[in-house]
């Protein structure tokens, strides 16, 4: 009797270990059609906050309505999380039909077949339906693999009290680094040794030392199609200019507010201890909502001379079809349609975001009012100075490489001209 | 010695009974011998585990021992290039000797001082003290808590101008360092808060302290043995096995250290000049950033080199100075 009970468990435990294996298999070929016969097109995002979530939940419902033929089902998966998940259901060739990714790192999934060719499903009429400068960072040896889906830009934000306390004409921004050191200078307080107000700090924000960087080098990146532009005269100048700010601030300063930011509970500028702040133009939405009755305004990142322009940096995210999708067609399907002026208009409305569709960026401008109209639409407009710098396929790493670099100039080890001649160094060496 | 030969006369009795009694038909029915039966019936009940290690552990093992020797990435190539990986460890990949140095210096100084501090609080806790029990408990309480919220917590605590810590420290008129934003102290930053959960060992500790007879504290006192001298010739060499257990297990959890840096340099960006890109972060980033997965995998398989010979070292050097009440059994 007990033998037979513990043969029966034992074969059990084998059979259901080897039913685990298949029946997942199963259940989504079973998934792949509803049973009014509709195709199942699988959505991942990482959008699953309070705020977004309701949002895109929403763009799926109105797609699902729209035609009787696809049904899009929208699965949330945690930042980070996503592409690990999608990079393991590609290798298992069972994944998801449209995953939200990142911009800049498009052409990498490409070149490693983790991504759907799409160009058979476009064509000029729709690539002219987004910003230039996005739709080259979703190509892949001139094919696209992806779909910009939003975007974003720096701008300068400053606080207009704290400028007429420092006999600053609220209305005139500083407009190159020059000037933005000479205000800032003016803005910081002092009481004593400590500093209550800090008038600007280059490495605080959404910027870094490499928006600066390519900003002093007429905008161009560490890898210049292709080429490796590390060490140039402009990058080195740079360098020696954000090392500057760190001198006359003080480490234990620079050290000292930046751990307070890093608690997030109050952010530096809002709070009236960091006078100039550059960020996103998202930014708006917290000033907007923590800030009542802040009077700011909001200029371009100020140029590295009178002749050279105001350069930011973005980034954004891209809906596209991982590699061995089971519709990638139905998937194109809604990815035109979440790309498209209805949807992104949409999006751009109630998130305050870049959306890539120029139309529907356009038409959200022209729907919102005052102070939040004005913001946007120089964020938008600001678009025409913004690059991105997708990871090149040669240099996965680059970015790891130089950093560390970057840090110990700035924590006065090594001189700028040395450490960006090894970093460029060490960049080739790792070439793919 | 007595008792226990009885015992071994009765179960000799009771096999000899059992076998006699149930065996001898069965082996005229089926023709197999009790032994293989029984074998068969042990392997059946240890089935699961065995698939599953075969499918789940020894498979992907195999499998990235083989990778390490290809450029695989996950999706698209897997071509044969020999040591190359390796090679590119050694000589190309700067980053892999910053990676390791840290792991060395975080293993060298985490270990004894883990150990060395659960051993003393363990002593502490270990006094007859109205309330113990308590104390115990709150010293235990952060082993407890669960990773990434302690990481938090520190990473708060250590801020340089509002942090606990600093504050703390400013009352004996110290300066303290900026920690976590400063390369020189990230790793004793790290090493603190580690400090600070050694609770788990303590518990170890204090369960073999509790085991240790008090006959020889007795017969040591009457002799005059100070408490040093108990401590050092009773207490230690009769803790010691566990030490060895705990320095082993110790070692080996150090050398895969991770989640710490991973949560508090900004998703494994490795801190302050890379002074927080421990060997496994490397390994990861190489893996999941970069999909340079064979080259992820000789990264790997270099550390288990590295953790076996440690270890083989460990149980060769643990003989001299490991005491084991029983005698040594091998």
């Amino acid at each position: 009797m007990k033998r037979g009970l513990a043969l029966f468990i034992s074969i059990f435990f084998i059979i259901s270990l080897l039913a685990g294996c298949s029946s997942g298999e199963q259940a989504n070929q079973a998934e792949a059609k509803t049973k009014d016969g509709k195709t199942v097109v699988n959505f991942w995002s990482f959008w699953g906050s309070e705020t977004r979530r309701p949002i895109i939940d929403k763009i799926v419902k109105d797609f699902n309505n729209s035609q009787d033929k696809i049904v899009v089902k929208h699965t949330f998966l945690p930042w980070g999380d996503i592409w690990t998940k999608n990079l393991a259901s590609v290798a298992a060739g069972n994944p998801a039909d449209v995953v939200i990714n990142d911009i800049n790192t498009v052409a990498q999934r490409a070149k490693n077949n983790q991504a759907e060719d799409l160009s058979k499903y476009v064509d000029d009429s729709f690539k002219n339906e987004f910003y230039p400068h996005l739709w080259q960072t979703v190509l892949y040896k001139d094919k696209p693999y992806g779909v910009p889906f939003n975007t974003d830009t720096r701008l300068l934000f400053y606080n207009k009290t704290a400028f007429k306390e420092a006999g600053l004409d609220p209305n005139k921004p500083p407009q190159t680094w020059a000037e933005l050191e000479e205000y800032a200078k003016k803005l910081d307080k002092k009481n004593g040794n400590r500093y209550e107000r800090i008038g600007f700090y280059p490495l605080w924000g959404s910027i870094g030392a490499s928006s600066w960087m390519a900003s002093a080098d007429g905008g161009k990146g560490f890898i210049d199609n292709g080429k490796l532009n590390i060490n140039t005269p402009q990058k080195v100048k740079a360098l020696k200019w954000l090392q500057g700010w760190k001198e006359r601030l003080g480490d234990k300063t620079v050290q000292s507010f930046q751990a307070d930011f890093g608690s997030q509970q109050a952010n530096p500028f809002i709070a009236g201890k960091v006078a100039m702040w550059a960020d996103v133009g998202t930014f708006y939405t917290q000033i907007r909502d923590y800030g009542k009755n802040m009077d700011f305004g909001v200029a371009q990142i100020p140029a590295y001379n009178d002749q050279s322009k105001h350069w930011a940096d973005g980034g954004g995210f891209v809906a596209e079809v991982p590699k061995g999708s089971k519709h990638p067609k139905e998937a194109m399907e809604f990815i035109k349609y979440l790309t498209g002026e209805k949807a992104q208009k949409y999006w751009a409305l109630k998130n305050y975001d870049n959306v890539a569709n120029k139309k529907g960026a356009e038409a959200a401008a022209n729907e919102l009012s005052r102070q939040a109209k004005d913001i946007y639409k120089m964020s938008v407009d600001n678009l025409k100075v913004t690059n991105l710098y997708p990871t090149p396929v040669e240099y996965p790493d680059y970015q790891n490489r130089i950093n560390p670099y970057i840090d110990n100039v700035m924590l006065g080890k090594v001189s700028p001209e040395k450490a960006l001649k090894q970093a460029e160094e060490d960049v080739k060496k790792m070439k793919k | 010695m007595k008792p226990s030969q009885s015992v071994h006369v009765l179960e000799d009795k009771y096999i000899e009974k059992t076998s006699t009694a149930a065996d001898t038909p069965t082996i005229a029915k089926k023709g197999l011998s009790k032994k293989t039966r029984e074998n068969i019936w042990g392997y059946l009940f240890i089935s699961p585990w065995i698939i599953g290690f075969l499918g789940l552990t020894l498979g992907p093992l195999l499998f990235s021992l083989a990778a390490s020797f290809t450029d695989y990435n996950i999706t698209s190539t897997m071509n044969f290039i020999g040591l190359d990986n390796y090679k590119q460890m050694f000589t190309v990949d700067t980053l892999f000797w910053t990676s390791l140095w840290n792991t060395l210096y975080y293993v060298i100084f985490s270990v004894p001082l883990t150990t060395a501090g659960a051993i003393l609080l363990a002593v502490l806790l270990n006094q007859k003290v109205y309330g113990m029990k308590i104390f115990r408990t709150i010293y235990y309480l952060p082993a407890v808590l669960s990773g990434v919220a302690v990481y938090f917590l520190w990473m708060q605590l250590l801020s340089p101008s509002a942090g606990l810590v600093n504050t703390f420290l400013g009352w004996f008129g110290i300066d303290g360092p900026a920690w976590l934003f400063d390369p020189k102290w990230t790793k004793p930053a790290l090493l603190l808060m580690k400090m600070w959960s050694v609770g788990g060992g303590m518990l170890l500790y204090l369960a073999s302290l509790q085991g240790v007879s008090q006959q020889m504290y007795e017969a040591a006192e009457i002799e005059g043995a100070t408490a040093f001298q108990k401590f050092r010739y009773i207490t230690l060499p009769m803790i010691s096995p566990v030490i060895f257990f705990d320095l082993v297990t110790s070692t080996i959890g150090a050398f895969q250290i991770f989640q710490e840096a991973y949560v508090m340099t900004e998703n494994g960006s490795g801190g302050p000049s890379n002074s927080l890109l421990f060997y496994n972060l490397h390994m990861w980033n190489n893996a999941f950033k970069n999909f340079n997965m064979g080259y992820a995998s000789a990264m790997a398989w270099l550390l288990f080199i590295i953790v076996m010979a440690l270890t083989v070292f460990n149980m060769k050097f643990g003989k001299k100075w490991v005491h084991y009440e029983g005698g040594d059994k091998k």
